[in-house]
């Protein structure tokens, strides 16, 4: 299974909190808008969902597939 | 040959700096073609298209998977998805919504208004079928606001209907006048009453779409498409085609004045001499690029596929044919069927950084990377195109080293294929004209006669 990060757009305000729970996948562009790096290993899942918990208006998701 | 007034707001069209601009799509000819646009002469009414092609098919969903597998039916919006999947997808579920896509954003793209003018039947014959088989009793179609001609079109073609006694409930509405408005998440955020702009899809339209339902979501050719299959059979259909890829396409062909010249009634239609006019056709897959275009044409580059688009080099199309396989062989699609040769004297790098300022003006603004990444990228690509040195942009990046990082910014991070279409585009023309950016930096230009010299008029 793999899990991946996906910003929604349109909801993202660059408040910049989700890049730094997880610095390890997400970064902030030069606009400060984050860039998804590889998808998110097994060991910073709890980190990822962290990261899209913290965003206050909702805009990520981590997306397992299977 | 038929002229059909699409009338498209002319303030919507990019800036054409440099050269002849877009085509102002006020005017579009429609040409006869072999399956979809025969018989035009016939006119657009319900009782001549019944006489023709018969009445409205209603096979089950079965048959029409069956159909739409056999010759493989792609959507013609641009993405070219197979309808069958699709179809297969939403009759999986319960309660399917059928859309009708006509807003057609691009302002170079007419084959849908065309087809919506000159025989709405076919397109309106595909839908009602596929929402006979589905059980969907509504259908709705989306016309641009700014194609009034269309919007006529089809509350006429409706009327008939109508008056004919079919049961089916058809809901119009109304697309902004803008290059996303048609994009499928925007559709049905209209539809949903709200914005007509586009959100992030999580999940296909037709697993999840309008109002959560799952729906059947496909422009006005891939109706039509389906329409002219399920009445004609699929070996009618093969009729035209390759074995490869059998039926038809049609195309939105820009026609500059020097192509026109020799035929009459051109003059006075196009007042500005940045106008060309537009010419929706018919063809086979398998039709040779030669027969659709002059010499001249084929030995400049040419933008398929509109402004989402891909840029062909300089001869490339000369010896391929209209087929979705070969062209992606050569890393170029069809997209949306749009056709514009370059015309003489224009520089392929000016016209690029036109339609991208364009585009960067028609984003939704919604989505950050777009709306920052897009206008920074119009303005580092205007850098590239011109012919004065600007110096370095900052530090000791060059603009074409800029444009590069910001086409990394902006692709894949949107909720529409906005930024990505953008990219494409000017990934496309440094890969036809690979030695212009370098040219260009050094004051001449291979293209624009009157763009030789560093320091010239511009």
């Amino acid at each position: 299974m793999t899990a991946n990060l996906r910003v929604d757009w349109p909801a993202c305000q660059r408040r910049g909190l989700c890049a730094e729970v997880l610095p390890e996948v997400l970064s902030l562009d030069e606009w400060g808008f984050p860039v998804v790096g590889a998808a998110v290993p097994p060991e910073l899942i709890g980190l990822a969902q962290e990261a899209a918990a913290v965003c206050p208006h909702s805009a990520l998701r981590l997306i397992r597939e299977a | 040959m038929t002229t059909v007034a699409t009338s498209v707001d002319r303030t919507r069209l990019p800036p054409a700096p440099g050269g002849p601009g877009v085509p102002a799509p006020d005017e579009t000819r429609v040409v006869d073609g072999p399956a979809l646009l025969a018989h035009l002469h016939d006119g657009p009414s319900l009782a001549a298209h019944r006489l023709r092609v018969g009445p409205c098919p209603s096979p089950g969903v079965e048959s029409i998977l069956a159909a739409t597998t056999a010759v493989d039916v792609r959507g013609r919006g641009g993405a070219g998805f197979p309808f069958s999947v699709k179809l297969a997808t939403s009759a999986r579920r319960r309660r399917r919504v059928v859309v009708v896509n006509l807003a057609e954003g691009e302002p170079a793209s007419a084959k849908d208004s065309a087809l919506a003018i000159c025989v709405p039947h076919r397109v309106l014959d595909g839908a009602a079928s596929v929402a006979h088989a589905l059980g969907a009793r509504e259908v709705h179609i989306i016309v641009a606001e700014d194609r009034p001609v269309v919007i006529g079109a089809v509350s006429h073609a409706l009327a008939e209907r109508r008056a004919a006694g079919e049961r089916l409930r058809w809901t119009m509405h109304r697309a902004r006048p803008a290059f996303v408005a048609g994009q499928a998440r925007a559709v049905l955020e209209l539809m949903a009453g709200r914005e007509n702009l586009p959100v992030t899809a999580w999940m296909p339209e037709a697993v999840s779409g309008h109002r959560g339902r799952a729906t059947l979501l496909c422009n006005g050719e891939t109706w039509a498409q389906v329409g002219t299959l399920l009445a004609a059979g699929p070996q009618a259909y093969r009729r035209h085609g390759t074995a490869d890829e059998p039926g038809t396409t049609l195309l939105s062909m820009g026609r500059d004045r020097e192509d026109t010249e020799d035929t009459e009634d051109t003059e006075g239609s196009n007042g500005t001499e940045d106008a060309q006019t537009l010419e929706v056709v018919e063809v086979p897959y398998g039709t040779s690029w030669s027969a659709l275009l002059t010499p001249g044409q084929l030995a400049r580059p040419v933008l398929l596929g509109g402004y989402h688009g891909t840029w062909a080099a300089p001869g490339e199309l000369t010896d391929a044919v209209v087929s979705r396989h070969g062209l992606a062989a050569l890393d170029l699609a069809l997209g949306a069927g749009v056709v514009l040769p370059l015309p003489t004297g224009t520089c392929p790098l000016t016209r690029t950084s036109g339609i991208v300022s364009y585009l960067a003006g028609q984003s939704a603004r919604r989505c950050g990377p777009c709306l920052n990444g897009l206008p920074a990228l119009a303005d580092a690509l205007t850098r590239v195109a011109s012919l004065e040195d600007p110096g370095p942009l900052d530090g000791s990046r060059s603009a074409r080293e800029r444009v590069e990082e910001l086409l990394g910014l902006v692709e894949g991070r949107g909720a529409c294929a906005h930024p990505d279409g953008t990219v494409r585009l000017v990934r496309s023309l440094f890969r036809a004209v690979p030695d212009e950016a370098t040219r260009h930096a050094s004051g001449a230009c291979a293209f624009d006669a009157g763009l030789h010299r560093r320091g010239s008029a511009r």
